[in-house]
């Protein structure tokens, strides 16, 4: 979702090349007696026919694609210089509304995946729907069910637009996401024995190395503090010394630990490498099995450990900011049926230890 | 000669926008309330602060059509804030998001209601 797809680079190219053409059309034109809204959906609607005339020498090979890449595209063309038709308002609002559930249907189905690229494509789409539809001073035409449909159509497509793009991001996350924010470090497939022995040796020392840390006080007393609310399954307690001084995954000075909030008190759950950098993963010697992840795109509060994951449109709630947190690793000293090296814990583990 | 000229449309197109804007918000306030009911209950203050943004946003695009002074001196004053939140982004090392529809969306929106917004012609007296 926050990608841009290798073969729909070049649309954003195509869409960004006809903004400056379009402009210069309605310069050439003069059109005095047309709104600025009108022309302002012209613009948007020729960027829009780029950007798919764009994606069809990517898609040869998948016909019906590159046939509706092409229909489209000439409609949203034609339409962006039409803007004196009688009937170029309907005529633009069905082709706005129609390539956006074309472009929702292809996504409920699979046949593709959002990216940026789309993204910022139905974005221009829904900018340009609110531009066709809203009424000028002086326009009487249509006037009051053009203000209905703009009240009802361009909030409810952009709702579903991104409810779609957003739920098919959680329910289908791509092979490198584990779940949506979360990047894992690209390895071989398969672990070889040398990869499996150097995975237990690091499982090993680092458990020796935590072990002390079951008794929570003297995790504070080593430096490490919660981070979040107590009220949550399970906290992350980061030592700010270990992080400051870039150990790399350096089993007796983790990062952070990993408590569950029992009932009888923090209960340690496993202990948490990180890089000091975003730019870089760890070394990664247990291969596929000690992969670090990385989340992009969170939505980090001033209350610690409690974020959110940016929308689909690049927005965070008022008071976080959209950060990516560095590099990784987590070694789950209780048994999780994910693995000893996974992304997550298992909800219905940490949910038996709280309850004691 | 007079040459006939279309009323600016200035203001619907901001109008336009601002909605575009506000329902971003709303999105926002809404996607991180599941987080709420997940245990994360500072997040909940948050959540409302976003929504009253939102719907704040779209009731100062209704004031951009009205021609409202007072409505467009603030939406400049937010669009002005929102630059600035993201231009202190963009600069720190955090990994802000820097694709297309960030920039769109943070950057570009932004920088065109401002420049609807401006003082020039008088759809706004």
């Amino acid at each position: 979702m926050f990608d841009i797809a290798s073969d729909h680079a070049i649309g954003l190219y195509a869409g960004l090349l006809a903004l400056p053409l379009a402009l210069f059309a309605i310069r050439l034109r003069r059109p005095s007696l047309v709104p600025g809204t009108v022309l302002g959906a012209s613009v948007f609607m020729a960027m829009s026919g780029a950007i798919h005339l764009g994606l069809v020498w990517t898609h040869l090979d998948e016909t019906i694609t590159a046939a509706l890449f092409v229909i489209n595209g000439l409609a949203y063309i034609a339409l962006s210089q039409l803007y004196s038709w009688r009937w170029w308002r309907p005529a633009s609002v069905a082709l706005i509304t129609t390539t956006l559930f074309g472009y929702l249907a292809y996504i409920v189905l699979g046949f593709d995946t959002p990216d940026q690229v789309a993204l910022a494509t139905k974005l221009i789409e829904l900018t340009a729907l609110g531009l066709v539809l809203v009424p000028v001073r002086g326009e009487r035409r249509w006037r009051r069910s053009r203000w209905a449909t703009l009240g009802v159509a361009v909030p409810l497509l952009t709702f579903v637009t991104i409810s779609v793009v957003c739920i098919d991001a959680l329910a289908r996350p791509d092979a490198q996401h584990a779940h949506s924010g979360a990047v894992l470090q690209q390895t071989n497939d398969v672990a070889t024995p040398e990869q499996e022995a150097a995975a237990k040796q690091l499982y090993d020392q680092t458990l020796t190395a935590i072990a002390p840390y079951r008794d929570w006080h003297k995790a504070w007393e080593a430096g490490f503090r919660p981070g979040g609310s107590p009220s949550l399954p399970s906290t992350h307690w980061m030592n700010q010394r270990n992080v400051e001084r870039g150990y790399v995954m350096d089993p007796t000075h983790p990062q952070g630990l990993v408590y569950a909030n029992s009932m009888h008190g923090p209960v340690l759950l496993g202990a948490m490498f990180q890089m000091r950098s975003i730019d870089n993963f760890g070394p990664d010697p247990g291969g596929p099995l000690t992969a670090w992840h990385q989340h992009e795109n969170i939505c980090f509060t001033p209350f610690g450990f409690e974020f959110s994951l940016m929308t689909p449109t690049a927005t965070c709630p008022l008071g976080a900011i959209d950060i990516t947190a560095s590099p990784m690793l987590h070694v789950w000293s209780v048994d999780n049926p994910g693995g000893p090296f996974a992304v997550d814990i298992d909800e219905k583990v940490v949910k038996r230890i709280d309850q004691g | 000669m007079i040459k006939a000229e279309a009323p600016s449309a200035r203001p619907e197109a901001a109008f336009v926008l601002l909605l575009m804007q506000s329902l971003f918000w709303l999105i926002a306030g809404l996607s991180a309330a599941p987080f709420v009911l997940g245990g994360e209950i500072h997040m909940a203050g948050l959540v409302v602060a976003t929504l009253l943004l939102g719907l704040g946003t779209c009731l100062l695009a209704i004031g951009v059509l009205w021609r409202s002074r007072r409505a467009r001196g603030l939406a400049i004053a937010l669009q002005v804030v929102c630059l600035f939140g993201t231009a202190v982004l963009l600069l720190l090392p955090i990994g802000f998001n820097r694709g297309p529809v960030s920039l769109m969306v943070n950057v570009a929106l932004p920088v065109a209601l401002v420049v609807l917004l401006r003082k020039d012609g008088e759809p706004f007296s």
